[in-house]
C-alpha cells in the first residue's frame, strides 16, 4: 500500500469511530456517560472509549487548562 | 444475548448473507410492524472495540443499505433478550418510524476541511477570486502568550497583560476569519444537502467538520461541488468521505 492510500485509509478509519462509537441510535441511558460535557461510551465495567479525535481534543482542552492556571505563576515549581 | 446492529424499514426482500460480529449467529431481522431489528444472537455482553469488529459492524450497515433504508446503531448495544428487544422497539417506534421516513434514500457524507499548517504564512484564494495573506492559523485554542517568567525580569504585569490582550485580538481574528470561511465552504454544500451538521475548529487544525444528508441522486453533484471548492482555496486541504449510514442524522 502506498503513502497515499494508507493515509486515506486512516482517514476513512477516524470518520467511521467518529461516526460508530459517538454517533447513531442510542438505547441504553447507562451506555454512554457524559463527564464535563463529553459523551463516553460505556462498553463494559472497566472499559470507557471515545472517539479517537474526541479524545484528543479532551486531552489538549486539560493542557491548556493546566498551562493558563500555570502561566501567571512566577516561582513555576514543578509538579510530580 | 441479543447484539443490535441497526434499525431498518419494513422490506419482503430477505436480508443478504451477512457475518456477524466475532463468534455472532449471522444477522437476522426481528420485525416489528412497519419496522425491524437487525441481530445477531451472541454469548459476549462486551463485544471488544478492535478495529476488525468496528468494521464487521459497519460492513453489516453498509451491506443492509444497498435495499432498504437504515438507522445505524451505535457500536456496542447488547441486549438480553428479545423480550427487552421488542419492548426497545415499542417504547420508540414513533422516533423510529419518523428517522426512517426522514433518512429514506439519502445517505451521509463526511467532509473535514484543513488549515495549512505549514509555513508563517498562507495565501487562502477565495471563491470569488481574492487572495488574502493569511496568518498562520496557529492553533485558537493554544494562545501565542508567554508566561510572566517567560518574559524576563524587565517585564511588568502591565506588560504581561497587554500581551495577554493581544493574543486575545489575534485568536478573536482568527476565529471570525475561520467562520467566515467556513461559511464559504459549508453553505453550498448545505443548499445540495437536505441536513447538515458543522462545526467550525473542532480541534486547532481543523476548520470544518461537516456531515451532509444527501440523496442518493445528489451524490454526484455533491462531490463535484466538494472538487470545485477544492480548486477554489487550493491553500486548505478537502476529505470527503461515505457515503454513510445516517449515524450524524437520528434522534432516537
Amino acid at each position: 500500500m502506498n503513502e497515499s492510500a494508507a493515509r486515506e485509509k486512516e482517514i476513512v478509519l477516524v470518520d467511521l469511530l467518529d461516526r460508530i462509537l459517538y454517533k447513531g441510535v442510542i438505547l441504553w441511558g447507562d451506555i454512554t456517560i457524559s463527564v464535563a460535557d463529553v459523551d463516553l461510551i460505556y462498553l463494559g465495567l472497566k472499559v470507557l472509549l471515545t472517539s479517537v479525535e474526541k479524545a484528543e481534543e479532551m486531552r489538549r482542552q486539560t493542557a491548556v487548562k493546566v498551562l493558563n492556571c500555570l502561566a501567571p505563576s512566577s516561582n513555576g515549581g514543578s509538579r510530580s | 444475548m441479543i447484539y443490535l446492529y441497526a434499525i431498518t424499514d419494513w422490506s419482503a426482500t430477505p436480508l443478504p448473507a451477512l457475518t456477524g460480529l466475532e463468534e455472532a449467529t449471522r444477522p437476522e431481522s426481528y420485525p416489528y410492524r412497519d419496522i425491524a431489528a437487525v441481530i445477531s444472537h451472541t454469548t459476549t455482553t462486551t463485544p471488544s472495540p478492535v478495529e476488525t469488529n468496528l468494521w464487521q459492524h459497519e460492513g453489516v450497515l453498509e451491506a443492509l443499505m444497498t435495499d432498504r433504508t437504515i438507522l445505524p446503531v451505535r457500536f456496542g448495544t447488547v441486549l438480553t433478550d428479545e423480550v427487552v428487544l421488542k419492548d426497545v422497539l415499542e417504547t420508540h417506534y414513533a422516533d423510529f418510524a419518523a428517522d426512517l421516513k426522514r433518512v429514506c434514500g439519502r445517505v451521509e457524507l463526511s467532509l473535514r476541511v484543513l488549515w495549512e499548517d505549514e509555513g508563517s504564512t498562507t495565501t487562502l484564494t477565495g471563491a470569488g477570486g481574492r487572495c488574502e495573506e493569511h496568518p498562520r492559523p496557529s492553533p485558537p485554542y493554544l494562545l501565542p502568550t508567554q508566561s510572566w517568567r517567560e518574559m524576563g525580569a524587565e517585564a511588568s504585569g502591565r506588560d504581561y497583560l497587554l500581551s495577554r490582550l493581544e493574543a486575545e485580538r489575534q485568536r478573536q481574528s482568527l476565529l471570525r476569519e475561520a467562520k467566515t470561511l467556513a461559511a464559504e465552504i459549508h453553505t453550498p454544500l448545505a443548499s445540495l444537502s437536505i441536513e447538515s451538521t458543522y462545526q467550525v475548529l473542532h480541534t486547532p487544525c481543523l476548520l470544518l467538520k461537516a456531515a451532509y444528508l444527501v440523496e442518493r441522486e445528489q451524490l454526484k453533484a455533491f462531490r463535484q461541488e466538494v472538487g470545485g471548492l477544492s480548486v477554489a482555496y487550493p491553500a486548505l486541504r478537502f476529505l470527503c468521505t461515505g457515503p454513510w449510514p445516517p449515524y450524524n442524522f437520528v434522534t432516537a
